[in-house]
């Protein structure tokens, strides 16, 4: 079972969600997880044209997805937000 | 034989300090208990208290007024009241008796803290009638709960909150607990007598009051008014001794005091009045707002009460009429989504008529809390009951306790205020909330949160409700059965009829 928690704010979220990923789980899979538990319950389902991205609070670009949390240096219960992105900007940036 | 008038000798008979010869001053009143900041003895004993009442004149008043609560109680036993109750009003009621009766009771020690503490003979004697007070409405909170179980077993929390780790409890206890148990006389007394029960006690007990007589619970309205009649008078022990502390020079450690007071009581007020009042009282009973009675009971009555002393208003005014617009529509958000976590039956109140009226007292509010509640309303139309409680825990704030929230849909502002102190990292909702942790950090940094207790694994995440003492029969349930649900149904079929 993941033991690693996060805390996940979810964009258009009215507050911050404990996600329990794993050291190894990269910023795709921790999207995975948000959308899993969120997407459908607090925000509006994930359209086919959107892909979620990870990014730090105030930060303006998004965590690469195949980067892992242990990679990424994340301390237990880091903050981080979750952000829809069209996928054609996916594309543009090449990691669509 | 004729009696002295009281005031003749009033003042003597309270005048009850001493010289101590067995131990010493230091001894007998400890500074961390009595007053941190060692004002003067000399001054202390000026203390004059602007409301003065005699043992006798106590007792014959409290008496009364308990027979009027229990008189009402009584004739109102076989009214139907509670059956016939709104589902809003039963989860008011249910969340109400859970909450206050063991801050009630928790009360008479912090005044009797104050009564053997305080280094002034008023002081002491007015912390007296507090706890005299505080017993009163300990009483009849558990006696009108117990007067409930029969219709509703929720109402055993009265009893049963406060030997639980819920996470709504845990969050009164840290406010509380701050304030009122773990302090000097003096500063407890600024933290509880001026900033909470001056600003805020009126909140729940008199708008309470009101609302309750309209929806027709006479005997929850006089209780309240009853209590509310002690707390104006204990609330003034705060006066007297703030005047001390500004005659003293001492005003910036005062002022402080309050600014930390009226955050942590505001915080817990929203969560608890400003639900009950913009959702759960029934729309056509309600007497206004919560934010409208916010201006006009609190922040009209304090600010004018701070200026005549000589106080200013807390740093942070500007980010609390911000907040006011928000919080409380926030933490109903995760009270309704989390409702399983809590003894009470929750209710929405955002059928459409309701949220027309939050649109109105809140503009925006269809922008932002509105979008959060079309995506639980899709889900319960399309019968995906278990979509509308998430599966993962809230984060939780680590000064007020309860869900660290923002603004949710359009509008999306979300922050977290983190400080990371002692290799521990803390999470705040506000700068509000981390300012207050930063004034003191070794008062504040050992607690842990429920989040914190899963983090740190003491807590299974599949625990976490055994952990907080509740048994599956306990769990909340949707206090309508989604009935409120059927009103967006009702007005979709005449929007396609008409065509509009």
């Amino acid at each position: 079972m993941s033991n690693f928690p996060v805390v996940c704010g979810f964009e258009g979220d009215y507050g911050f969600k404990v996600l329990m990923v794993d050291r190894s789980s990269t910023m795709d899979d921790v999207c995975a997880v948000a959308a899993d538990l969120l997407a459908g319950v607090v925000v509006r389902p994930v359209a086919p044209t959107e892909r979620l991205r990870v990014r730090l609070p105030d930060a303006t670009e998004p965590l690469p997805p195949t980067l892992t949390v242990a990679e990424a240096g994340f301390i237990e219960l880091e903050t981080i937000e979750i952000y829809r992105e069209p996928r054609v900007l996916a594309a543009v940036r090449n990691d669509a | 034989m004729a009696l002295l008038n009281s005031e003749d000798w009033y003042d003597i008979a309270r005048d009850t300090n001493w010289t101590p010869r067995y131990v010493s001053e230091q001894a007998l009143f400890p500074k961390e208990l009595s007053d941190v900041l060692e004002m003067p003895l000399e001054l202390l004993e000026t203390f004059d208290e602007p409301y003065k009442v005699t043992y006798r004149d106590y007792v014959k008043t409290q008496r009364e007024k308990d027979v009027g609560a229990y008189s009402v109680k009584a004739a109102l036993a076989r009214s139907q009241m509670y059956e016939n109750a709104s589902p809003g009003w039963k989860a008011l009621l249910q969340m109400h008796f859970g909450a206050v009766s063991f801050l009630e009771y928790h009360s008479v020690s912090a005044f009797a803290r104050m009564t053997r503490f305080g280094r002034a003979p008023g002081m002491r004697n007015m912390a007296t009638f507090g706890s005299l007070d505080e017993m009163r409405h300990a009483q009849v909170h558990l006696y009108f709960a117990y007067e409930y179980l029969a219709k509703s077993r929720t109402f055993d929390w009265a009893q049963k909150a406060p030997r639980t780790d819920n996470w709504v409890i845990i969050s009164e206890r840290h406010t509380f607990d701050d304030l009122e148990h773990t302090r000097d006389a003096i500063s407890a007394a600024i933290m509880t007598n001026f900033a909470f029960e001056t600003a805020f006690t009126n909140l729940q007990f008199i708008a309470l009051s009101a609302d309750a007589a309209n929806c027709g619970d006479f005997s929850f309205s006089t209780m309240l008014q009853s209590i509310q009649s002690d707390e104006a008078r204990h609330a003034q022990i705060g006066e007297p001794l703030l005047k001390m502390m500004i005659d003293s020079g001492r005003k910036a450690e005062a002022q402080k005091l309050i600014d930390i007071s009226f955050w942590r009581c505001w915080k817990q007020f929203s969560a608890l009045s400003g639900t009950c009042m913009d959702y759960y009282t029934p729309l056509d009973k309600r007497e206004g707002s919560f934010k409208e009675f916010m201006n006009e009971w609190i922040l009209d009555q304090f600010v004018a009460k701070l200026e005549d002393m000589g106080m200013e208003k807390p740093w942070y005014w500007d980010l609390l009429l911000e907040d006011i617009e928000v919080f409380h529509h926030a933490q109903q958000l995760g009270i309704y989504l989390y409702r399983p976590t809590e003894w009470w039956h929750p209710i929405a109140g955002t059928n459409p008529a309701e949220r027309a009226w939050l649109e109105e007292k809140y503009p925006g509010w269809n922008d932002t809390f509105g979008q959060v509640w079309d995506v639980i309303i899709e889900n319960i139309r399309a019968g995906r009951l278990d979509s509308t409680i998430p599966k993962t825990l809230p984060m939780l704030c680590n000064m007020h306790g309860l869900e660290l929230t923002g603004v949710p849909g359009r509008k999306w502002n979300l922050k977290d205020h983190t400080l990371d102190y002692q290799g521990r990292r803390y999470h705040f909702q506000s700068v509000v909330d981390k300012w207050i942790f930063e004034q003191e950090p070794e008062r504040y940094a050992g607690h842990l949160s429920l989040i914190d207790r899963v983090a740190q694994g003491i807590v299974a995440p599949d625990g976490v409700m055994e952990h907080m003492n509740m048994a599956p029969e306990e769990y909340g349930i949707e206090g309508t059965n989604y009935a409120w649900v059927e009103a967006y149904d009702d007005a979709l079929t005449t929007r396609r009829a008409t065509g509009t």
